[in-house]
């Protein structure tokens, strides 16, 4: 029972899937759910734990500042609960979904993306996190190109071509870290980070913001984007969505918070956050396929998150992990219910999607569902975290982004809804026999009574906020954690 | 639990459980449905005597439900007109598919309500705010494919008058850090003037969106006309009263402390009585009866408006009244009108016509309704319209007096034509095989007839509790002796007479009129008519009732032609192109996506001091 | 300090190979060679001038005579992942190439807008 679980075990499975594949087709695709569902146990287990007092797993016996630790605090808990989780979720549906073999490249692939990002989340090393970043950028960038057919490979190597940026340009960053302050534990670059000269200081920054700012679907590094979320296959969107963009904001905002926290950057990164709200949002309104509308609409949302992140005080912090959460189930909900809507339509058009309320009625019914929640409308969980976002920027007395927050909702619940009549209310199509499976159904199913719960009994996650933002609030306990845990 | 949790604990389980049981046993659906409203309507009751609170901790704040007697009133309308209406839909919608999608949103709006009204705090106001924006969106669209655009452009209006809502909310949280309803009036007065009038502002055009004032009506028309007519009749009837009762409670609660308590009210007045005079206009010049009626409506919430503007105790009560009485009298004509469609599949006004004998029932809701539209005694419109001219009059507001009795009498223009083209006039032989409406259609379009007469007749009841709910609203001292109409008369008693005798003559000169009419009748076809010479075409439709109002609309065709509608539309599809050409930043070509990330870069590292500051 | 300027020389090399070349081939070919700036980069901050290798086997041997051993470490780790990208690229450029029948990127823009 311990946090180093949470790499070791997926990243194991992930190496054992392929050898298995030799034995039975069967057994891989049942491996990852056991792995996940083992992954969810401990996250949960180790929760109140971890909430309590951060656990520092130091790996191969060296102390910080000299190994590299893994730091288990209230937000990475949180988060590897969440990755957990939603990663299970996902695998139930991907059970069925994914009928194309190989699959246990899939399963493989998949796995290395659930550990890439949970290291993300629980590494307490520069280096390391750049090491994970890039075993889930290139399992991304497989995953995206799954399908073999030619628009996924373009979408794979527009993907690649800027992750690679991304990565150089962190990687450049942790060597001028490195040539400076002669460490990589970040609770010790946190310590020492006003030894660098202002200037390189700035230059490591701007390096970070884009090498993490691409990861995190900031509007100009965000190209490749709706682009891979379009071209995966769904599940993998889901992942993308409810997953990865978790693990890079994450990073993203540690990293911030630890070294850079001054009112400036805070601000620049409420006007980043705004701006990718607003061009994505308005690049989504007529987007003639419905994955890359749900990709714009992702993008969207993480511009959301770093406005609250950016507003930087305890509730905006608390609101935006709310977000983050609510996020990661509606927009996996509404990857899950799009995958079989185009499966049954059998185009990625949403003009195809005309009368499949009638055909499909529960599979739309979890789409239209996920619509309105992702609009923010109550009874949803949706609907607490956006809500609490604008109240607490208002707090910080920036009532320019709650207005333009509120533009762009107006934006969203147009063309969402735009979907959900054609659904339900345009003519009614030819029927396709084929039924959504029933592991596709429970997944959805599940997502969405859990939004529902959360959408009543908001305390039930917001409870767990609180810690979380003061983890990612609290520099100094970090550091003393980190270093001398 | 106490009453009120039970209303909106039974409200929400129900709508869910509809929509199950319409899978599952399709016959419980609709008496599930009724019960539901009829337990609502038990509970509602029951909560007056009770003196219910609730105080629910939901995320960081304190939810509070609590009954006031200014609720109260709002409550029972809903109530009522939700159960009449869902006895109504019973049969109405009996030929109707995915009915478990129209009473699971039916009743979900009718739980936003009930939890609107009931609300001491705005989260909780804002929370089923939505659920009832929703819910009535999902009903708009509810019908067909024509419907999604009016759907939308009502979501989208709904929207920009929720959000206005949210930024008001959300900026007095951050002046007060609470959001408690007794709190922030009692905190009100400490706030900046700007702020005071900031808050105002939205929240007055949040609520108003929803009571259609102009310039913000255009989703009425068409949602109205568009959606099932047992929802239009709640949606004209009660949903739209939440933004009249929203409004009532910033203007009294919050705008009176403000210093700029009479402009406001003036400018709000005035808004009121534009929509007024306008939507009138639009009213007449409708062919459908559904429209007609919607516009219509727009034009009475003026007049409340209007009254909750000038805000003086007879004001405000004649208001209160009118909102009472319009939710009935439109419910009605809606429920008439439905009947009309149920039976003949249209509701145009120029093909129907005729049916005073085949739909007696209809017909004398019908007429009931536009005599109390019209604020002809002895119908209850009368005391509501006579105390609004009054206010009006007492408080000098000369030139409104102007504009609502304008509007006034227009309106008798559209009500005549509603009421002849469906069912006066000459029978068709088109509609020779109409019957009246089932039974538990005309059970509530009668019991709503019965009330405008009784109320009438006997207006303090009603008037009773409008003044108990002024009180709440801020001491405003209101009774009957303030008015000339219970002065002249003395007092209820006396004004009872007054208003029976009136009705005597009036039914017997109707009685006379119609028998001497009967006799006398000649059957021919609508298409017999003369036409000098020319003979019409076997396509042209030549019933009386086309072009009914021909010369009159051509004096006031430049107000007709400047529709605000196109403006919107116009700025909506400007913007969709806008966005559409914002769009292109995404090219396709990875190496202009690297390119942005070195612009990016460089930009950055250009401005690095002026982003980030020196004292990074 | 020739280091420093080669690698920064050699990562602008890459960059200008990555966004100007339009064939696929040459923007990965550039893509390495910007990493291979980064690594040389990261080498020359561990470097010391004469140092030896960072083992004590010899007695006298100060740590400060020694090259820093982490950047190596850090490179080496680098450059595995460099390799898998580089790999994963050319497999994606083989299957465009499949369904494009070109290398120009500019021609292969069928996901835009």
């Amino acid at each position: 029972m311990s946090p180093v679980h949470f790499i070791a075990v997926p990243l194991f499975a992930a190496f054992l899937i392929p050898l298995i594949g030799k034995v039975s087709k069967e057994l891989v695709k049942i491996i990852p759910g056991i792995v996940l569902l083992y992954l969810s146990y401990l996250s949960i287990s180790l929760f109140p734990i971890g909430v309590n007092r951060p656990i520092v797993e130091i790996i191969a016996g060296f102390n910080p500042p000299f190994g590299i630790t893994l730091y288990y605090g209230p937000i990475a808990a949180f988060l590897t609960t969440l990755i957990t989780l939603v990663g299970f979720v996902i695998w139930l549906y991907s059970y069925k979904f994914i009928i194309r073999e190989p699959t246990e490249k899939y399963y493989m692939l998949f796995m290395m993306l659930i550990t890439g990002s949970t290291g993300i989340v629980l590494t307490g090393d520069i280096f390391n996190l750049f090491v994970f970043f890039e075993i889930t950028s290139i399992a991304a960038y497989s995953l995206t190109a799954f399908l073999r057919d030619r628009d996924g490979a373009e979408a794979a190597f527009k993907y690649l071509l800027i992750g690679s940026f991304a990565s150089t340009f962190f990687l450049l960053a942790i060597a001028i870290i490195y040539a400076n302050i002669h460490t990589l534990n970040l609770a010790d670059i946190a310590s020492k980070i006003k030894d660098i000269p202002l200037t390189t200081r700035l230059f490591i920054l701007i390096l970070i913001i884009i090498g993490l700012g691409i990861e995190s679907e900031m509007f100009p590094l965000n190209g490749w984007a709706p682009d891979a979320y379009s071209q995966a296959p769904s599940p993998v969107g889901a992942v993308f969505g409810g997953i990865v963009v978790k693990a890079a904001i994450y990073s993203l905002m540690r990293i911030i918070f630890l070294m850079f926290h001054t009112a400036d950057v805070l601000h620049f990164l409420v006007v980043m956050g705004v701006i990718t709200l607003l061009i994505a949002e308005m690049s989504a309104m007529k987007q003639q396929q419905i994955k890359r509308m749900l990709a714009f609409s992702s993008i969207g949302q993480m511009g959301l998150v770093i406005i609250a992140f950016g507003v930087g005080t305890e509730p905006s912090v608390r609101a935006a992990m709310f977000q983050m959460f609510n996020h990661a189930l509606i927009k996996s909900l509404l990857f899950f219910a799009a995958g079989y809507l185009v499966f049954h339509s059998g185009s990625k058009k949403i003009s195809a999607l005309d009368g499949l309320g009638h055909d499909k009625p529960i599979t739309s019914f979890f789409f239209a569902f996920g619509a309105l929640a992702i609009i923010g409308l109550p009874p949803f969980s949706g609907f607490w975290s956006k809500l609490y976002i604008l109240l607490s920027v208002a707090d910080a007395g920036l009532m320019v982004p709650v207005v333009l927050i509120l533009i762009s909702s107006i934006i969203e619940a147009v063309y969402y809804l735009r979907v959900v009549s054609r659904l339900y209310f345009y003519k009614e199509e030819a029927t396709d026999v084929r039924r959504t499976p029933v592991s596709g159904l429970v997944a959805m199913g599940i997502l969405t009574v859990v939004i529902l719960i959360v959408g009543f009994y908001p305390n039930l996650i917001l409870h767990w906020m609180t810690p979380a933002a003061n983890d990612l609030l609290d520099k100094a306990a970090y550091i003393k954690f980190g270093l001398f845990h | 639990m106490n009453s009120i949790e039970y209303i909106l604990f039974i409200t929400f389980i129900g709508a869910g459980l509809t929509f199950i049981v319409h899978h599952a046993l399709p016959k419980l659906r609709d008496t599930l449905a009724i019960l539901v409203s009829a337990l609502d309507l038990y509970f509602v009751i029951q909560a007056i005597s009770e003196k219910s609170k609730v105080v629910l901790s939901i995320a960081d704040f304190h939810l509070i439900w609590k009954t006031t007697p200014y609720n109260n009133l709002f409550a029972v309308l809903i109530a009522v007109l939700g159960f009449l209406t869902i006895l109504y839909a019973h049969d109405f919608m009996s030929s109707k598919d995915r009915l478990g999608y129209f009473y699971m949103n039916f009743l979900f709006a009718l739980g936003g309500m009930y939890g609107i009204v009931y609300s001491q705090d705005f989260i909780s106001l804002f929370f089923f705010w939505e659920i009832m924006t929703w819910a009535s969106f999902l009903l708009v669209i509810y019908c067909c494919k024509d419907a999604q655009p009016i759907g939308l452009k009502y979501f989208v209006f709904s929207a920009i008058g929720a959000y206005s809502l949210l930024i008001a909310i959300v900026m007095l949280y951050s002046l007060s850090g609470n959001l408690e309803l007794t709190n922030l009036i009692s905190n009100f007065s400490n706030f900046s003037v700007s702020n005071q009038l900031i808050v105002v502002t939205l929240l007055l055009l949040g609520f108003g969106v929803k009571s259609a004032i102009m310039p913000l009506h255009v989703w009425a028309p068409g949602a109205y006309f568009i959606s099932p007519s047992p929802f239009t009749a709640l949606f004209s009837g009660a949903l739209s009263k939440m933004g009249i009762f929203g409004i009532g409670l910033v203007l009294f609660k919050f705008a009176a402390q403000s210093g700029y308590f009479s402009y406001v009210q003036i400018i709000l007045a005035w808004i009121g009585g534009i929509t007024a005079l306008l939507a009138t206009f639009y009213a007449i010049f409708q062919t459908d009866a559904k429209k007609l009626l919607a516009y219509s409506s727009i034009g009475q919430l003026g007049y409340i408006i209007i009254g909750l503007a000038i805000g003086t105790p007879l004001s405000i009560a004649s208001a209160l009244f009118l909102t009472i009485l319009h939710a009935a009298f439109k419910a009605m004509l809606f429920m008439a009108t439905g009947a009309v469609y149920f039976r003949t599949g249209t509701t145009d006004m120029n093909s129907v016509s005729g049916l005073i004998r085949k739909m007696p029932f209809s017909f004398i809701t019908a007429l009931f309704g536009i005599i109390t539209v019209s604020g002809v005694p002895p119908l209850g419109g009368f005391a509501a319209k006579w105390m609004l001219y009054e206010s009006l009059i007492q408080s000098r507001h000369y030139f409104l007096v102007i504009v609502v009795f304008a509007a006034s009498t227009a309106a008798f223009l559209y009500l005549y034509r509603f009421i002849f083209s469906l069912f006066l006039g000459q029978e068709e032989k088109e509609w020779e095989d109409v019957k009246e409406a089932p039974l538990l259609m005309v059970i509530p379009m009668l019991i709503l007839s019965a009330f405008v007469l009784v109320v009438g007749v006997f207006p303090g009841l009603i008037l009773d509790p409008i003044s108990q709910s002024m009180n709440y609203l801020g001491n405003f001292n209101f009774n009957y002796e303030t008015s000339v109409l219970f002065n002249e008369w003395g007092n209820q008693v006396d004004m009872q007479t007054v208003v029976n005798t009136i009705g005597a003559v009036f039914l017997i000169v109707g009685l006379i009129i119609t028998f001497k009419g009967f006799k006398k009748t000649r059957y021919v076809s609508t298409k017999d008519i003369h036409t000098s010479g020319e003979i019409p075409q076997e396509n042209e439709n030549l019933t009386y009732a086309v072009d009914f109002y021909k010369p009159f609309e051509r004096a006031i065709a430049p107000i007709l032609k400047s529709s605000i509608d196109k403006i919107y539309t116009g700025i909506a599809n400007n913007l969709e192109q806008a966005f559409d050409y914002l769009r292109y930043v995404y090219t396709g070509n990875g190496q202009t996506y690297a390119m942005y990330v070195v612009f990016f870069l460089s930009l950055l590292i250009l401005f690095a001091e002026l982003i980030f500051g020196i004292n990074l | 300090m020739i280091y420093y300027i080669t690698s920064i020389l050699l990562v602008l090399i890459g960059m200008y190979a990555v966004l100007v070349k339009k064939n696929l081939i040459k923007i990965v070919i550039g893509l390495s060679i910007v990493d291979n700036g980064i690594h040389l980069l990261l080498i020359a901050i561990g470097y010391v001038k004469n140092g030896t290798a960072p083992i004590f086997s010899k007695a006298g041997l100060q740590p400060n005579q020694m090259v820093d051993p982490v950047p190596q470490a850090l490179v080496l780790t680098a450059i595995v992942i460099g390799l898998a990208v580089t790999a994963v690229a050319l497999s994606l450029i083989i299957r465009l190439y499949d369904h494009h029948k070109t290398l120009n990127i500019n021609k292969i823009r069928k996901l835009k807008w």
